[in-house]
């Protein structure tokens, strides 16, 4: 634990601590927890420690790509996966040092800076939790504490089919799509037919971003990988430069045989004013 | 400082990536996938890589309550260029991606595809009017104590929407499609009636619009016919564009198009069980929700 804090700003610190300690007067957690959130996360045996945040403001480098080719721009794509990284690792280390056993309900946002196109800032933020009775078998890879995107609601629900949460993880590929040469363009006029090599870019870019993340997710040790979502986008970039983008949480089943839920029989609700 | 090893990282190798490209280019023109594909779907499968979901912690709870395994992702696309004909362009771009992502469910030995979702993409630019991507993606499941299917059925819904269907005693089997175009000349329908001072009907334009809505869903009914017995229809959309006259075409045309899109189900009305309403009151404020979203309007 000390040579996380060492890396952290004493302010940092001295805000962690006061969330934390829960004995000394005045100390109070915060959290972006809606009201449900906040108590089913106190229903799953958890309690809410503070927000924490991981910054990164990254330069993406520069690449060319062949006009008329497909191919992954990897100076990107590393850009991307590097700056995200940075930004979650942060984060989990001012969990660290709340000794949280996890970070839930965790957003990872992009956002692109008006003033230059090839500046991003990247944002984690979430809310840091531990197990009110201290127990250890909540976390994540390496003794780290578990990362999630997953709502209060969701997590509860995540620990009452028997899985733990362990690690956000994500692939990203970002992709130049060739263009179509004059001829080709040309005898496509008027005509009925699949554009090959805009598909394959397209195939190509969202198998290595799913293949990515789910090898983060074998990486962490997980059996499983949930609510995986998969984006698709174009951070201001030109026109023929993709991203795709793969999110979840991975899961693996909850060890500890005292601490798994009662089975829980689900009740089918149809709601009948939606 | 990473937090996970990750492989493919250094320097982009070009060799990689063009023997990538043509093993891309030789199975989608054969109609199969390349053998990195392959090998990914066939380790999740087997459990050698974490099997991966769509549906949140809810669904998993459909694997212990109805033997519904999530198995992994799987997906399938098509650039298409529609020269001639925007319901063909519809038609075959959704046909080709779908039956694309058939094939990797059913190398998976997969029984069903959920959570299937539906995305185009257009180029932008000018000169790309003419063509877009039709993308779906969807959660392969095995379902327990039945035989690994060649065909696997699709639904647009959950896997806990999927569990509901069945138990009800309905199977969702496909998704069907129905799309529809027309031009319609306007040559014995002049401007001045449009501008007129009283309340009328623009009678011509409401009895074509009817008419390729009509087509619409009458193509959406014929290819439903093709998977099941019922369509469940969830998005149906409508345009219609007026463009002016130019120098070929001496009056103003009407373009109308509408297209529906469904999940095709297999029911028998007479074996449906019943199942009991209960009231159920939802704690989920949504007053409460609204006031967090205006905070972001206020910053």
């Amino acid at each position: 634990m000390s040579d996380v804090t060492e890396t952290l700003p004493q302010h940092a610190i001295e805000r962690l601590k006061g969330l934390r300690d829960t004995n000394r007067h005045g100390g109070i957690f915060t959290s972006d927890f809606s009201v449900n959130e906040f108590l089913m996360v106190g229903e799953a045996g958890f309690e809410p420690l503070g927000l924490v945040i991981g910054t990164c403001i990254y330069h993406t480098g520069i690449q060319y790509a062949g006009w008329a080719k497909n191919q992954e721009m990897s100076v990107l794509s590393q850009a991307m996966y590097e700056a995200r990284e940075l930004a979650m690792s942060r984060m989990e280390q001012e969990a660290s040092a709340l000794s949280a056993d996890g970070v839930v309900g965790v957003r990872l946002e992009v956002k692109r800076m008006d003033w230059d196109k090839d500046i991003l800032e990247f944002l984690a933020v979430g809310t840091a939790i531990a197990h009110s009775k201290g127990h250890p078998g909540f976390k994540g890879p390496a003794g780290k504490p578990f990362t999630s995107d997953l709502s209060g609601q969701d997590f509860w629900m995540l620990l009452q089919s028997g899985y733990r949460p362990l690690a956000l993880v994500m692939g990203s590929c970002v992709y130049h799509v060739a263009h179509q040469g004059m001829l080709q363009s040309l005898g496509n006029l008027g005509r009925n037919t699949e554009m090959p090599l805009f598909t394959q870019a397209m195939y190509d870019a969202r198998e290595l971003a799913m293949e990515r993340m789910q090898h983060e997710a074998q990486e962490a040790g997980a059996e499983g990988v949930v609510a995986v979502q998969l984006h698709e986008g174009s951070h201001n970039w030109q026109p023929h430069v993709i991203e795709f983008f793969a999110i979840g949480t991975a899961v693996k089943p909850i060890e500890d045989a005292a601490i798994i839920p009662e089975r829980l029989v689900p009740q089918i609700v149809i709601p009948v004013n939606d | 400082m990473s937090r996970f090893d990750r492989p493919g990282k250094g320097l982009p190798d070009e060799d990689a990536g063009r023997a990538r490209q043509s093993a891309w280019d030789t199975a989608l023109s054969q109609g199969s996938l390349p053998a990195f594909v392959k090998e990914r779907l066939a380790e999740t499968a087997s459990g050698k890589r974490p099997w991966v979901t769509t549906a949140s912690p809810a669904g998993l709870l459909a694997q212990r309550s109805h033997g519904i395994r999530p198995l992994g992702l799987v997906s399938g696309n098509c650039w298409f260029h529609y020269g001639y004909s925007w319901t063909r362009g519809h038609y075959e771009g959704w046909h080709t991606a779908i039956d694309r992502l058939r094939l990797e469910a059913a190398l998976m030995g997969a029984n069903a595809v959920v959570d299937v979702t539906m995305q185009v993409k257009r180029m932008p630019g000018e000169g790309n009017g003419d063509h877009m991507d039709y993308a779906v993606s969807g959660t392969a499941v095995r379902i327990d104590g039945l035989p690994e299917s060649a065909n696997p059925a699709l639904a647009t819904v959950s896997a806990l929407e999927f569990a509901r269907l069945l138990e009800s005693g309905i199977v969702p089997v496909g998704i069907a499609i129905g799309a529809y175009f027309n031009w319609f000349v306007a040559t014995g329908y002049s401007a001045g009636n449009a501008l007129s001072f009283w309340n009328q009907e623009l009678g011509p334009l409401s009895t074509f619009l009817t008419q390729v809505r009509r087509q619409a869903l009458q193509e959406l009914r014929d290819d439903g016919m093709r998977l099941g017995s019922g369509v469940l229809a969830h998005t149906q959309h409508s345009e219609l564009y007026r463009i002016e006259a130019d120098e070929n075409n001496p009056y103003t045309r009407f373009l109308a198009r509408h297209i529906a899109l469904g999940t095709a189900i297999i029911h028998d009305s007479r074996t449906r069980r019943p199942f009991g309403v209960r009231p159920v009151l939802n704690v989920r404020d949504s007053a409460l929700l609204a006031a967090t979203d205006t905070t972001k309007e206020a910053l």
